[in-house]
């Protein structure tokens, strides 16, 4: 299995897009340390040949019709949202 | 008029008998949380306005001769991760503490058709991620049979609430443990349906493969009434069954309860499982055995490997399911330069370490390079955990553990630790891997801290150990 190292750290708050305080990091990295360190014990674990349980449930999908539907009030969706303009979802620009 | 001691049936009986109106109750009830939960901090918000609203509705509809059905009048307490409209729905975190909940949860819809009251949202550990109730932005819990212990968790708010009887009964969720962990720390009964038999639309998604929404009750007797109730499909969830419990639920009878065969599982019997705990698992067995009820120890080999499955899972659809928390849609915002920047600042100041600790180890474990050797290995795991349970109950019915390894510990003994913290939850991880249901209910004649045994059934057979549960308390009646 693998190791953690504060270069792996940063890139996975990169991607999960959270910063991490620089003074927080060193107890991030311990905890993350002792915690894969328990996952070892899966390696000990001959899992060959069973089908991996990939949900909660055995319930098989059902897919309904694709049926066009007009909501032309968004309600009170939009009364929560954080910015909002004319109804719709106001958010900073992607493109600059 | 005295709220001790109230149940759903004794509340039932009183507003049909006209001994007390909904409205005369509801308030007595807030009275007394304004006097009780100063120490205990059950509550992050009261909804006493709109719970009065409710009651008056009740007590028209008895005036009118319609109902009360059985829940009629009975006030609640409900986990501050599922919406109620209008109300602060902050699952305990800065990220949410201005936002306001723009429709009803299922269960809550529900809940409101059968007129129940809801006195206000509990706290909890943040997004439901923790076993004290520590992880709360906004408060500690304490336990209300030694306020220096705390409360369990994550639902830990809506067990004291309960335990302090500040509450009749009160909604949680359960996605290792959330519900019988706290229950049995404060004794109270604590039940997580099957997998599927509760709609969980409206309520803030943790884990979605493990989360189930359950009752806490001061009796097995009005947990099976509330499951009756919650249950059911539901188009808003495509994960629920159409499950119908049948007249088993509400009335078990002895006949059928002596045939059903207990299993007691040797890997639960561990190191680290306090002695008294196991001395009073022992002690329920005998009471078991008294009601007529067979006995026999089993195995369920792939226990060890639960926690560690757990916790890769876990974090793995945490990491997914809390994306969605970045700023844009929900609550508050805070201002930046850009949109990438804007994602971070938020998340930063909104999400406490354990979020962020799931977050990343979910993040992790999911990334390219990784995903084999640790996610994908866990599912397989899982399967080999629910095989376990599988197997069993070809040869028994029902399946008796403890629920915690000891009972409610110090606040502030766990909360840097985050291991220790994790294993707090072995006796409940299996059993949400595998998607059965279980009950914790309170060990009788113990005179410390409360001890619960858990109770773990197949599919969608509550019938099963919420019968078994209800002949237990009547040794003790």
């Amino acid at each position: 299995m693998a190791e953690i190292n504060d270069k792996i750290l940063k890139h996975l708050a990169e991607l999960a897009r959270i910063e991490i305080d620089p003074k927080n990091e060193a107890k991030f990295l311990l905890d993350f340390k002792s915690i894969l360190g328990h996952f070892e014990e899966l390696s000990n674990l001959d899992t060959s040949g069973v089908t991996p349980m990939t949900g909660g449930t055995s319930l098989k999908n059902v897919a309904r019709e694709d049926e066009f539907n007009e909501i032309k009030d968004q309600g009170k969706g939009v009364e929560a949202f954080p910015e909002a303009k004319d109804g719709y979802l106001k958010v900073p620009p992607v493109f600059e | 008029m005295d709220i001790k001691g109230l149940t759903i049936k004794k509340i039932h009986h009183g507003l049909v008998k006209k001994e007390f109106s909904s409205k005369e109750l509801t308030s007595e009830f807030f009275d007394f949380i304004k006097k009780e939960d100063g120490k205990i901090n059950a509550f992050l918000s009261l909804a006493e306005n709109r719970a009065m609203k409710q009651s008056e509705l009740v007590d028209k509809n008895i005036a009118d001769g319609k109902g009360p059905g059985i829940l009629g009048g009975i006030p609640m307490a409900i986990k501050d991760n599922i919406l109620i409209e209008g109300l602060h729905c902050t699952a305990a975190s800065k990220i949410l503490k201005d936002y306001k909940a723009s429709y009803n949860a299922t269960v809550i819809n529900k809940l409101n058709d059968a007129g129940a009251i809801f006195l206000g949202k509990t706290n909890m550990d943040e997004f439901a991620m923790g076993s004290s109730t520590e992880n709360s932005a906004f408060k500690i819990t304490h336990n209300p049979h030694d306020l220096e212990r705390v409360p369990g968790g994550s639902s830990g708010g809506s067990a004291a609430a309960v335990a302090s009887e500040m509450a009749i009964a009160a909604l949680g969720s359960d996605t290792g443990g959330s519900i019988r962990q706290p229950a049995a720390l404060c004794g109270t009964v604590g039940l997580k349906p099957t997998y599927g038999a509760v709609s969980r639309y409206g309520v803030m998604a943790m884990a979605s493969s493990l989360d189930q929404i359950g009752p806490f009750t001061k009796n097995v007797e009005d947990a099976a009434l509330l499951l009756k109730t919650l249950s059911g499909q539901d188009i808003m969830d495509a994960t629920s069954a159409p499950v119908k419990f049948g007249d088993d639920l509400l009335n078990p009878k002895i006949e059928d309860i002596k045939k059903l065969k207990v299993g007691i599982p040797e890997e639960y019997f561990v190191e680290g499982l306090d002695k008294n705990v196991a001395d009073k698992i022992n002690e329920v067995v005998k009471d078991l055995e008294k009601l007529g009820i067979k006995t026999k120890k089993i195995s369920l080999p792939h226990t060890k490997y639960a926690l560690s499955c757990y916790y890769i899972i876990m974090p793995a659809e945490v990491s997914a399911n809390l994306s969605r928390f970045d700023g844009i849609r929900y609550g508050h915002r805070e201002k930046a330069d850009n949109l990438i920047d804007l994602y971070k600042k938020n998340r930063e100041l909104g999400f406490g370490p354990e979020s962020k600790r799931r977050i990343l180890l979910g993040t992790f474990v999911l990334s390219s390079g990784y995903y084999d050797a640790y996610y994908g290995r866990a599912q397989k795991v899982r399967a080999l955990i629910k095989q376990d349970f599988d197997e069993a109950f070809k040869d028994v019915d029902v399946i008796l553990t403890p629920v915690t390894p000891t009972p409610a510990f110090k606040i502030g003994e766990k909360a840097d630790d985050p291991l220790a913290m994790y294993l707090s939850d072995i006796f409940t991880i299996p059993v949400n891997l595998a998607g059965v249901p279980a009950v914790s209910i309170p060990v009788k004649n113990n005179k410390g801290l409360p001890i619960g045994f858990q109770l773990i059934g197949k599919h969608f057979r509550e019938a099963d150990i919420l019968g078994i549960g209800q002949f237990y308390e009547k040794l003790y009646n």
